[in-house]
């Protein structure tokens, strides 16, 4: 299968500081998740993309074209903005038909009352945005996006402010899209979002490439770190001396009342430790991963790489 | 057309408007508390000295309204609404420049007829009053061509823009005089004052200064502003970061 989207060597600095970095990467039909803790460059990598933002080096092709070069481009795509920018003083219903007229669909009012319905906006459509939740602003600007039937969807955190109910209709909507053979690049902060839309990953740290491939690819590469936890028990020497002899614990401290665990087999201690607090009779009060952020994983990933 | 009406409408906010109308009745009322018999002059030349001078009040105005005809899709992060589209950028630029000359000249149109109502109060011909909505046009033209790219390009144009009319346009166009033939606001009334002929010598000398008075001239020139404005704009689009 082919690249539909392709960004070869791209790289983006503004003034002093570099954003994006000697990149490259394709995206094919389906759903990939674009996958980086906060300040990894995904947005700017997304306007790159979108040709919002001209690349410093390198270049991008959309369906083959450069976007800049190209407008014409944009009757195949859509982006869907990170921030929560939306016309304030215009209805749901005239924004959407604004994005479709602007794009010269047939039946704009047809074709907006569709996406409306998709994205569970009808009751609100004669309301302004500016009164509108984060989380039905970026329904909006999905409907937005949908209502010219894009080929190519670069959607930034659509799943910011979203309601529970709301985001799993959002992701159902996400896999279909893919399903259809459309190009949807999704980006987000959070894996196991990610994780729901895709099991095809484009993994960014520090404006760099960390990791592309699927999901299992590179959870396996986290299981190889040795991550520290903290865990919280009445009696921690006790404890301590029988989490020494745990598969994968390679190194245990004394933290005052807390006991600090390195342990390159995260499951194996997840089934252990409970365990060990049955067998010993042992009260555990609390259990806290020191390092689960994404960004942790992620410096690892770059650092392993 | 789409794009011209949305433009237009976004950036005629109610009280922006208000307010902007309020600016540009400053002529219409100098010239209400003004009356003929007090200057000495006649009609034309007087209703033309004050529109050359208190009238550039509408100049600021047009600098609000086209410069954030742009500005206000970048600052407010709803650019890529619209540059997302599969339009040219040549029509995204012609676009800009002419809602950003039709929303000047909803307030040029009021500013101008408060100025025929304000000759009326004060028993003038109202046949005098019909070149101050040739002035105003023109610097509308002018100033959408100048302040449109500008407020694309400067997140800080409306400051940019009001140094430009206050230290260019009125301090060194003044005391320059190659200046003084790119002054947006002299190359207007040069327009204006070329189509009346009542006006006196001495009004024209001192609001002109080295420009010519000439229609023909002064549309010339303001033609050659359009076409550049334009093209910066275009090349703009084009080449640099929309976001």
């Amino acid at each position: 299968m082919t690249d539909t989207v392709s960004v070869s060597a791209v790289s983006k600095w503004f003034g002093l500081k570099v954003a994006v970095s000697e990149l490259t990467v394709g995206f094919r039909p389906g759903v990939t998740g674009l996958l980086g803790p906060n300040g990894a460059g995904k947005t700017t990598l997304m306007r790159v993309m979108a040709g919002l933002q001209v690349p410093s080096q390198g270049t991008v092709s959309i369906l083959g074209v450069d976007p800049r070069q190209d407008p014409a481009i944009y009757a195949k795509m859509a982006l869907v903005p990170e921030d929560e920018a939306v016309y304030e003083r215009m209805t749901a219903r005239a924004f959407i038909e604004l994005a479709a007229r602007l794009t010269r669909v047939d039946d704009p009012p047809g074709r907006a009352q569709r996406v409306l319905e998709i994205v569970d906006l009808v009751d609100s459509a004669e309301r302004k945005l500016g009164g509108f939740s984060k989380g039905m602003r970026q329904r909006a600007k999905v409907a937005a996006a949908l209502v010219t039937d894009p080929e190519i969807m670069l959607l930034d955190e659509p799943l910011n402010g979203a309601d529970p109910v709301q985001r799993a209709k959002l992701i159902k909507l996400f896999v279909e899209l893919g399903a259809e053979g459309r190009t949807v690049i999704v980006s987000s902060h959070v894996l196991a979002e990610v994780e729901r839309m895709s099991h095809r990953v484009v993994a960014m740290v520090d404006g760099r490439l960390a990791a592309v491939g699927d999901l299992e690819t590179i959870r396996a590469a986290m299981t190889d770190k040795p991550r520290l936890f903290y865990v919280e028990c009445a009696q921690p020497r006790r404890m301590a001396a029988a989490l020494i002899e745990t598969e994968g614990v390679v190194g245990v401290h004394l933290d005052g009342d807390r006991i600090r665990i390195e342990s390159s087999d995260a499951g194996n201690l997840a089934h252990t430790l409970p365990r060990i607090a049955v067998e010993e009779n042992l009260v555990v009060n609390r259990v806290e991963p020191v390092d689960e952020s994404l960004e942790s994983v992620f410096r690892y990933l770059v650092k392993g790489g | 057309m789409t794009l011209v009406r949305h433009l237009y409408t976004r950036v005629m906010k109610k009280g922006r408007f208000i307010g902007l109308v309020a600016l540009t009745l400053v002529p219409a009322l100098t010239l209400a508390f003004t009356p003929l018999t007090d200057v000495g002059r006649n009609m034309a030349t007087h209703y033309a000295s004050i529109l050359a001078g208190p009238g550039f009040t509408f100049a600021i105005a047009t600098l609000i309204l086209t410069a954030a005809t742009l500005r206000e899709e970048r600052d407010g992060g709803t650019l890529p609404y619209i540059y997302m589209r599969p339009i040219s950028r040549q029509s995204i630029a012609a676009g800009s420049i002419t809602a950003g000359i039709l929303a000047a000249m909803s307030i040029a149109v009021i500013a101008w007829m408060a100025t025929v109502v304000a000759t009326l109060f004060i028993d003038g011909g109202v046949s005098d009053t019909l070149g101050g909505l040739v002035l105003f046009t023109s610097a509308t033209v002018g100033y959408a061509a100048i302040f449109v790219p500008l407020g694309y390009l400067i997140s800080r144009s409306l400051l940019v823009g009001l140094g430009y009319l206050f230290v260019v346009e009125t301090i060194l166009a003044n005391a320059v005089s190659g200046l003084a033939q790119l002054s947006i606001w002299r190359i207007s009334l040069s327009v204006y004052l070329g189509l009346e002929s009542d006006v006196d010598e001495s009004v024209v000398d001192e609001f002109l200064g080295t420009v010519e008075p000439g229609a023909g001239g002064g549309l010339a020139k303001l033609a050659v502003v359009v076409a550049l404005g334009y093209a910066v704009l275009v090349w703009a689009l084009r080449k640099r970061d929309a976001l």
